[in-house]
């Protein structure tokens, strides 16, 4: 309700009845129930953010070549994922996820011409996942790589 | 028990209101497509239920459950029967829409019924679309893949979006979870809730088909000659029409049954091409007519006018006329749209990768039996027009193999090695072409 109804003298105002209280009551009741079903169906629906994956050891840094991209591979959310782990030399670490940034099919790394590529329409990346050519609209997604040691760690999505 | 609940229901004052109307006899099975859709939906709901006691809805168990399903003869039919009754209901619904668009029955004063129908038909196609993930094969699983990730062409939120569709940044184990809660529960409640007024309105206004005899009436004209009772004439041929889809439906289900692809490998080791179901191919063919960044258009805006046109229909269109003489430029755009959709599809399923004979080396090879399949199956998809003759030709020098672009790419001999990104040809398909080429490349 709005105040000014109160000191208002104005005659079109309109009286709070009992009807009318009632109303208001059941009404802004049921509003505040509904809101809460749709926030929680917005909590259960929030999908986690996308660089929520732990950490976790992918392999040896010894196992990496320079410049010779490599799946691999682990087990997640019940499904095998993976990611190309690169060692770059001089340059660092690089994990890129695989999954084309067109449409999302699995690109390959081909040795032979060292790119990667996607056998759904055609898009191609270099070595460090920046598009070369092919529908594309970016660059493949870098997910976070960390070594620690010897070891190679890799986690989630990096935006 | 007639009189008794007559005496507690009125039943047959209730009865009489609703089905002791006459129905022109001019009107045909045309206009009973609402109701075999209908019963389209009542076969998916049996056969959906009959699904879920042995479905196990995870990643790790749902493509095994299935397997098993397939191994007994009554599961195997059920299975096929909830499949391609998918199949017939989006079939039905389309029938349904174009028939009620061309009878005109969506104008004033059934405005309502049909925006129900167009909930109804985005409630179809995504039972349809998130129904082919369940069986966690490969061909849904990059169906699903490839679907949501369009999502991710809606600006701004497009990143969200497909997140939010697959709980999480790829197609998981909880995306299957997410769509099994969505195809089971979401889609059938939000289904009921649009039909049950859909159905009410037509019981309240009458069909569409009725309204002449009213206006026979009103004009003081006897429409006894030229109607026929609905009750029982009219819901007897509504019954038998249903009843043949009916059959249609089971005599398909049990002549094709549906099988069961590889499983779901979210590494795609294998290689697989990802495509959709066919009632999609409309769109994926599309795409390829949209180069570079304009497919996000035909992706998200398209889809999006359609959405939008469809349901303020009855108020974009104001011609107040039903004949068709009357309607030209609607029925015009419609054809125009409709042909369009079909032609798309039909490409769309023809340049899907189809599996080959593994016919070994063709010592005489003939252009249309044995190079043309070849090329439709490897070539085609990123090469728009090798696989007529005169494309062909281009890439080919008659009688040399050696210095023809086609030969020199699908050997690698001139990188980048053909198919791109993908393992050569079988070493007996290069060769086969190869002869093909030295016979001179004739259009045999
Ligand atoms: S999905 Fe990779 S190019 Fe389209």
């Amino acid at each position: 309700m709005d105040k000014g109804s109160d000191k208002d003298t104005d005659k079109r105002a309109v009286p709070v009845t009992r009807r009318r209280f009632l109303g208001l009551g059941v009404g802004s009741v049921a509003g505040v129930v509904a809101l809460g079903y749709v926030g929680l169906a917005f909590d259960f629906l929030n999908p986690p953010p996308a660089g929520a994956e732990p950490l976790r050891e992918v392999g040896q840094t010894g196992d990496f070549n320079v410049n010779e991209p490599r799946l691999v591979t682990y087990k997640g959310n019940g499904i095998e994922q993976g990611v190309y782990v690169i060692n770059l030399g001089a340059e660092g670490w690089l994990a890129l996820d695989f999954h084309c940034t067109h449409l999302q099919c699995a690109v390959n790394w081909v040795g032979s011409v060292n790119k990667f590529m996607c056998p759904c329409h055609g898009g191609v990346y270099d070595i460090r996942g920046h598009v070369l050519s092919g529908p594309p609209p970016r660059p493949l997604y870098h997910r976070v790589i960390k070594i620690q040691g010897n070891s190679v760690m890799v986690g989630g999505r990096q935006a | 028990m007639k009189g008794w609940l007559d005496e507690r229901l009125h039943t047959s004052s209730l009865f009489q209101s609703l089905f002791a109307h006459p129905v022109p006899k001019r009107s045909n099975f045309l206009d009973y497509l609402g109701f075999a859709t209908l019963f389209a939906f009542i076969n998916q709901a049996v056969t959906g239920i009959l699904l879920a006691t042995v479905y196990h809805p995870s990643a790790s168990g749902a493509y095994a459950s299935i397997q098993t399903l397939q191994n007994s003869v009554a599961g195997h039919f059920v299975r096929s029967l909830h499949s391609w009754g998918a199949n017939f209901m989006v079939v039905l619904v389309g029938l349904h829409l174009l028939r009620v668009f061309f009878a005109a029955a969506y104008k004033r004063p059934r405005e309502l019924t049909w925006v129900m129908g167009g909930i109804l038909l985005i409630a179809t196609l995504g039972l349809a679309f998130t129904g082919y993930l369940l069986p966690w094969d490969q061909k849904g699983y990059w169906a699903t893949t490839v679907g949501t990730a369009m999502a991710g062409y809606v600006p701004v939120v497009g990143d969200f979006l497909v997140r939010l569709l697959r709980d999480g940044t790829q197609v998981t184990g909880a995306t299957l979870t997410r769509f099994y809660a969505v195809h089971m529960l979401v889609l059938p409640a939000l289904l009921l809730l649009a039909f049950v007024p859909h159905f009410f309105f037509v019981l309240r206004q009458g069909m569409a088909a009725t309204d002449e005899l009213q206006e026979a009436e009103a004009r003081g004209e006897d429409v006894r000659k030229i109607s026929r009772p609905f009750w029982p004439d009219v819901a007897l041929r509504m019954a038998a029409f249903v009843l043949l889809v009916g059959a249609a439906l089971w005599l398909i289900a049990s002549l094709y049954p549906k099988g069961l692809g590889a499983a779901a490998d979210p590494l795609n080791k294998a290689h697989f091409t990802p495509e959709p179901a066919w009632y999609f191919f409309g769109i994926y063919q599309l795409l390829k007519y949209f180069p570079g960044k304009l497919d996000g258009l035909a992706m998200v805006g398209l889809p999006l006018i359609g959405i939008v046109v469809l349901f303020s229909l009855p108020w974009l269109d104001r011609n107040p006329s039903r004949r068709a003489k009357r309607r030209p430029l609607a029925l015009g755009l419609a054809g125009v749209l409709v042909l369009g959709l079909g032609l798309l599809t039909y490409q769309g399923m023809n340049s899907v990768p189809k599996a080959l004979a593994g016919t070994g080396v063709i010592a005489q090879p003939s252009y249309s039996k044995d190079i043309q399949p070849i090329l439709h199956n490897s070539c085609l998809q990123c090469h728009a027009n090798i696989a007529t003759y005169p494309g062909t030709l281009k890439r080919v020098t008659p009688g040399n193999p050696e210095t023809s672009l086609l030969y020199q790419h699908i050997t690698g001999s001139v990188q980048p090695q053909m198919p791109f990104g993908q393992p050569p040809l079988p070493k007996t398909q290069i060769q086969t072409i190869k002869n093909w080429i030295r016979a001179g490349a004739k259009n045999n």
